[in-house]
């Protein structure tokens, strides 16, 4: 948002009553701006119940609703079904994994980097818990520490703490500006000049990144120097530059200004402190963790402190034993706070607008990360609403999703056959119908999960068994009697150890060849969270060079392999059954590795900032789709499958079995003609099961079945 | 299928059609028009020898000097010219082909140095540029049924902001089986043509919805992946028919197997092949290991050059041979030598790449560039120049950041001729 529109949208605030403020909602905001503009046309109507529910379940949890789920739905009253819904999908544990993927193209996370696989337990953590936007982004803005021990560090170690490119990551994922473009040269589009850049840059400039020689564990603290001087390296001779004070380039709402969501933020931030100190004495919580990030809020707001958020900060640096290791950083929490300030338009507006955009199709201000004078919003009131109840609510997630799922615009239906493509723009753009969306990878992939019952086994013993050659290496014992050791390492690429990473490739290197493509190893994002290793780094600090030397070596005595142990590698032969179960795209390690059945269908290399998924199709999907072992298998009839009942025994139920499938995967009921084909093709296969197995490849690999109604 | 958008321009189109004006092919043409060339080449085979391939035992010996290590220089098929004696027969094919002595690089780790020979450009926070391979392919039409670009036995580097479609397919190993080019296991011919039939026909039903390309694209991709499933230029994948003899020509090895399997596909029309091989940090035991790698790539690459030329595929066909950096004058304690981005050496052949000459050198112990230094850039540069792609032409980043398909390298144009 420029700063010419921050005082207008601030003075209407200012000057609508509250109640009237109350009273507004999305719906009503957005039909008031386009009456303004002169949009004429009414909207398209809503999607029917069960388009609904197939919409929201893959929004809201990435996956198409189970049989279950369809009949526990039609169950509820009419009136009450969708609200219903939303509370239960909100419920659902998979709400934290499926949007875990989202903060993970947005916070550019990597499990294979320093600390990148703690982060992404550390953020799925916080959706579980709906910890609160500002104070997420506080965190991994400001906090210094050792890579996974210290999960949001990894944050800054994923661009290896540089300060330039921190203040391009800060800046664009954050605040939803590309002041990157002005590294090199003053912005081409927009105010920002290289002095802005520097000066975001800045307040990374004390930050060092470490690596230890002996434990190669990771980590973050401050030094007195900065790094980054004025002018530039390329703009003067060395002696010409100095060390640059960091300073804002982004300006704040007024303080003179107290609109409503400031002052219901407020009120909603001193009464969580009050909780917390009727909680106190208990020992240091989470919520007493994360104090601290509540309190520069509140004194950028209201100006006040409180001996309670005092007492708990002081509480947190008794047990912060690394405190004289990793120190914290005070330019890197000052731009915490600036950052995730209320009075920070930037901030609430640019992420509402993404989290908008991932649910409607279409955002207020394209691209997302895109805010300048000259690229306004579309409907800027409607956008600032958001924003202002997003902070009203102290920044909850929960709650900005559940409003925005909630409102009218959410449940339309896609432009009518008939339109041109004009109207079709034009109805898109007001937010009068629904762009067509292609579930993004994680979902698809989950979903031919659920509709193909794959999460589970789905035959009894012994129906898919196979012989199979494996290699083994088998230890020459004493007497010469091999001994097993272990299977051959099929992927082994996770050098960063981290616990509950395991098996998968790690990201970025090859991918084994073959059907791995399609696996999905879950991390353990618990595990992850709880690395209660040694402390290592401050072990170290107590021992001499030599020490240090003569452990590394004792280290690697004891990783090579004895002399006079001999090996040899053995094919053998085993009978498996080789039942095909997947697990959760949506907890992998991520990025996937490259080819991987996720990566093909858009998920990026989370590299590059702003890169977005490539939702176009591709002949590598197709290839995947049309003979990959996941619609292979999520085809085939399982006999532990319900569907299986109607297809087993001497009189088949074919019409049920059919409706049952469209239900299944594309939820809905067959059209005659649609059930009438089918039959035909059932008819005409070697056996129904079969058929059966051919009617659910297909829908599978329909458009249908990818793109959401 | 190709690199670039399904919506191929009629100028494109016309050129891969052969369609002429005046006499002149549209190729020609636009040679003209563009550039002051006419390119010959029109695909590359890149074997890339992951590690840091020293120099001084390969294409820069330094006979007599304390440098010189456990090898001696042997002569080659041109006079004056001498290469490693761990090349016995890749010196018989020197006529064919050209060394640069006088790379001047500037990154010794790998990650950073292995980044900069497949780029061009050094790494930068947060924007990964693509591999030279994906640029090729995203400036060239395409020209097979086949992916326009290959990687064997390892990764190529990523496409960054060129694309999906300009990512390199992936073989694991020469003549391993790609389960996704058929249908799955158990559903037999007639079955699986049933059901794309029906499919086809689901999705043009999918009504109720206005046209959109999107879901159309679908369908076009559809039809790109059952044409490659059916295509007979597949073949080419596949080893097992090829004569014993001939594999054994090529070294009966991996490598040989990746150099017959390169040769395969460009003969189809594959653009960019890139043979990946490892095993080159010599920091111990320099020599016995580089016995081994020649062992290993003599014969592969004297076999591939020799055949290209028999079938006149050599003329449009770039070989080259690339590694992150050298390796030092200096022999270490352990008989290995370090990383060396000094200098090092590059060996090219065909594509309208002038054989037998060396260009640049390197001083007498192998440790800086004498005369010519080239910069690493400037390789790529090279690459494209014999394609015919300008390598100056700027490509927006999905930020609308404007990008050179190389970092600021000239062609080295002595090596044409």
């Amino acid at each position: 948002m420029a700063k010419s529109i921050i005082p207008t949208l601030a003075l209407l605030t200012f000057f609508l009553a509250p109640d009237l403020i109350a009273e507004e909602t999305i719906d009503s905001v957005l039909t008031a701006e386009n009456k303004k503009q002169g949009v004429t046309r009414a909207a398209v109507g809503k999607i029917d119940d069960m388009a609904f529910l197939r919409r929201a379940s893959v929004d809201l949890i990435g996956r198409i609703p189970t049989i279950a789920e369809v009949d526990q739905y039609l169950a509820w009253p009419q009136a009450e079904r969708r609200n219903l819904l939303i509370d239960q999908l909100m419920a659902n544990d998979r709400f934290a994994d499926r949007w875990t993927v989202f903060f993970a193209d947005l916070l550019r996370l990597r499990s294979n980097v320093d600390g990148g696989a703690a982060l992404i337990a550390y953020v799925h953590k916080a959706l579980q818990d709906d910890l609160p936007y500002n104070q997420l982004a506080s965190r991994l803005i400001a906090t210094n520490g050792k890579a996974g021990r210290v999960p949001e560090v990894g944050f800054i170690l994923g661009d290896n703490a540089d300060p330039l490119a921190m203040a391009s990551v800060t800046s664009q994922v954050f605040l939803g500006v590309r002041i990157g473009c002005a590294q090199c040269h003053d912005h081409p589009f927009d105010k920002w000049t290289r002095k802005d850049f520097y000066s975001v840059a800045a307040y990374f400039g004390k930050t060092r990144r470490y690596q230890s020689n002996f434990t190669r564990a990771v980590y973050t603290s401050e030094v007195k120097q900065t790094t980054v001087m004025w002018p530039p390296e390329d703009d003067a001779a060395a002696g010409e530059r100095k060390a640059l004070v960091p300073s804002f380039p982004f300006t704040l709402m007024n303080k003179k200004n107290n609109p409503d969501f400031i002052v219901r933020y407020d009120a909603l931030v001193q009464k969580r402190a009050a909780e917390r100190s009727a909680k106190q004495g208990k020992g240091p919580t989470l919520d007493a963790l994360f104090a601290k990030a509540d309190k520069k809020v509140s004194r950028a707001t209201s100006g006040s402190d409180d001996t309670a958020l005092r007492e708990a900060r002081d509480e947190i640096a008794k047990v912060n034993i690394q405190g004289g290791l990793y120190r914290e950083s005070e330019y890197r929490e000052k731009l915490a706070a600036l950052i995730t300030s209320p009075r920070n338009r930037y901030f609430s507006e640019s992420f509402v607008n993404r989290v908008w955009k991932e649910l409607i199709g279409k955002a207020f201000v394209e691209p997302v990360d895109d805010f300048r004078a000259d690229n306004p919003a579309s409907h800027p009131r409607a956008l600032g609403l958001l924003a202002d109840e997003f902070v009203a609510h102290g920044y909850s997630f929960r709650q900005l999703v559940k409003m925005i799922v909630q409102s009218d615009v959410y449940q339309l239906k896609q432009v009518p056959v008939d339109v041109t493509d004009l109207q079709q723009q034009q109805l898109e753009s007001a937010f009068l119908a629904t762009p067509l969306r292609r579930m993004y990878s994680e979902s698809l992939y989950d979903s031919i999960v659920t509709a193909g019952h794959l999460f589970d086994v789905k035959y009894t013993a012994g129906q898919n068994e196979k012989v199979i050659e494996q290699e083994v290496r088998v230890l020459l014992g004493a007497d010469d009697q091999p001994v097993p050791v272990a299977e051959k390492l099929i992927a082994d690429g996770t050098a960063n150890g981290e616990a509950g990473m395991k098996k998968m490739p790690a990201a970025g290197s090859a991918a084994g060849a073959g059907y791995k493509l399609e696996e999905a190893i879950e991390l353990d994002f618990d595990a992850l969270l709880k690395q209660d290793d040694e402390v290592e780094v401050e072990r170290m600090q107590v021992k001499t060079a030599e020490q240090l030397e003569a452990e590394r070596l004792a280290m690697e005595r004891k990783a090579t392999v004895k002399p006079g142990m001999k090996y040899e590698t053995k094919i053998v032969k085993r009978t498996i059954d080789d039942n095909p179960r997947f697990s959760s795209s949506l907890r992998m390690a991520s990025p996937a590795p490259i080819g991987h059945f996720v990566r093909v269908f858009g998920q990026t290399s989370r590299n590059d900032l702003g890169e977005a998924r490539n939702q176009t199709p591709s002949m590598r999907q197709a290839l995947m789709m049309l003979n990959g072992r996941l619609t292979h298998e999520a085809s085939r009839v399982g006999d532990l499958e319900p569907i299986h009942k109607y297809l087993a025994g001497k009189k088949p139920q074919i019409d049920e079995a059919v409706q049952f499938a469209y239900r299944e995967i594309l939820t809905r009921e067959p059209s005659g003609d649609e059930l009438a084909g089918a039959k035909r093709l059932l008819d005409e296969a070697k056996s129904v099961t079969d058929g059966m197995a051919d009617l659910r490849w297909i829908l599978l690999n329909s458009n249908e079945f990818r793109f959401l109604p | 299928m190709g690199c670039n958008e399904y919506k191929l321009s009629r100028r494109t189109m016309m050129g891969a059609s052969g369609a002429s004006l005046l006499g002149f092919s549209i190729r020609d043409l636009l040679a003209f028009s563009g550039k002051d060339h006419k390119a010959k080449a029109e695909h590359v085979i890149l074997f890339w020898n992951g590690g840091g391939m020293s120099h001084i035992d390969t294409w820069d010996p330094k006979p007599g000097r304390s440098t010189q290590g456990e090898f001696d220089p042997i002569s080659t098929s041109v006079p004056g010219i001498q290469i490693s004696e761990i090349f016995p027969q890749l010196a018989k094919q020197m006529h064919h082909a050209a060394l640069v002595r006088s790379i001047a690089g500037t990154q010794g780790a790998h990650g950073r140095a292995t980044y900069n020979l497949q780029t061009s450009y050094l790494p930068g926070a947060n924007l990964r540029h693509p591999g030279v391979g994906s640029v090729v392919v995203h400036e060239l039409e395409n020209q097979s049924d086949l992916p326009p670009y290959v990687t064997i036995s390892g990764q190529a580097p990523r496409a960054g902001y060129l694309g999906q479609k300009c990512e390199a397919y992936y073989v694991a190993a020469p003549g391993e089986k790609d389960p996704y080019l058929a249908f799955p296991e158990g559903i037999a011919k007639v079955r699986g043509d049933r059901r794309l039939e029906e499919l086809a026909k689901f999705n043009k039903g999918f009504k109720g919805r206005k046209e959109d390309s999107r879901l159309a694209s679908t369908q076009t991709s559809i039809n790109e992946a059952v044409r490659l499933m059916r295509s007979p230029a597949l073949e080419a994948f596949a080893l097992d028919k090829v004569k014993p003899a001939t594999i054994e020509r090529y070294g009966d090895t991996n490598f040989g197997r990746g150099a017959l399997l390169a040769k395969r596909l460009v003969e189809t029309g594959v653009r960019f092949v890139q043979v990946n091989r490892g095993g080159f940090d010599t920091h111990s035991n320099n020599f016995p290991a580089m016995t081994n790698h020649g062992g290993v790539m003599d014969p592969a690459l004297a076999s591939l050059i020799e055949d290209l030329k028999q079938t006149g595929m050599l003329e449009k066909t770039m070989v080259i041979m690339l590694s992150e950096f050298g390796r030092t004058p200096r022999v270490n304690d352990n008989a290995g030598r370090d990383h060396w981005p000094g200098v090092f050496s590059c060996f090219l052949a065909g594509g309208g790449i002038k054989g037998g000459q060396v260009i640049g050198s390197s001083d007498e112990d192998g440790a800086a560039p004498k005369d010519r230094p080239v910069e690493v850039a400037s390789i790529h540069a090279t690459l494209c120049h014999a394609l015919g792609i300008n390598h100056d032409k700027e490509v927006m980043t999905p930020l609308q950041r404007p990008m050179k398909l190389v970092d600021d390298g000239k062609p080295v144009m002595e090596l044409f001729g």
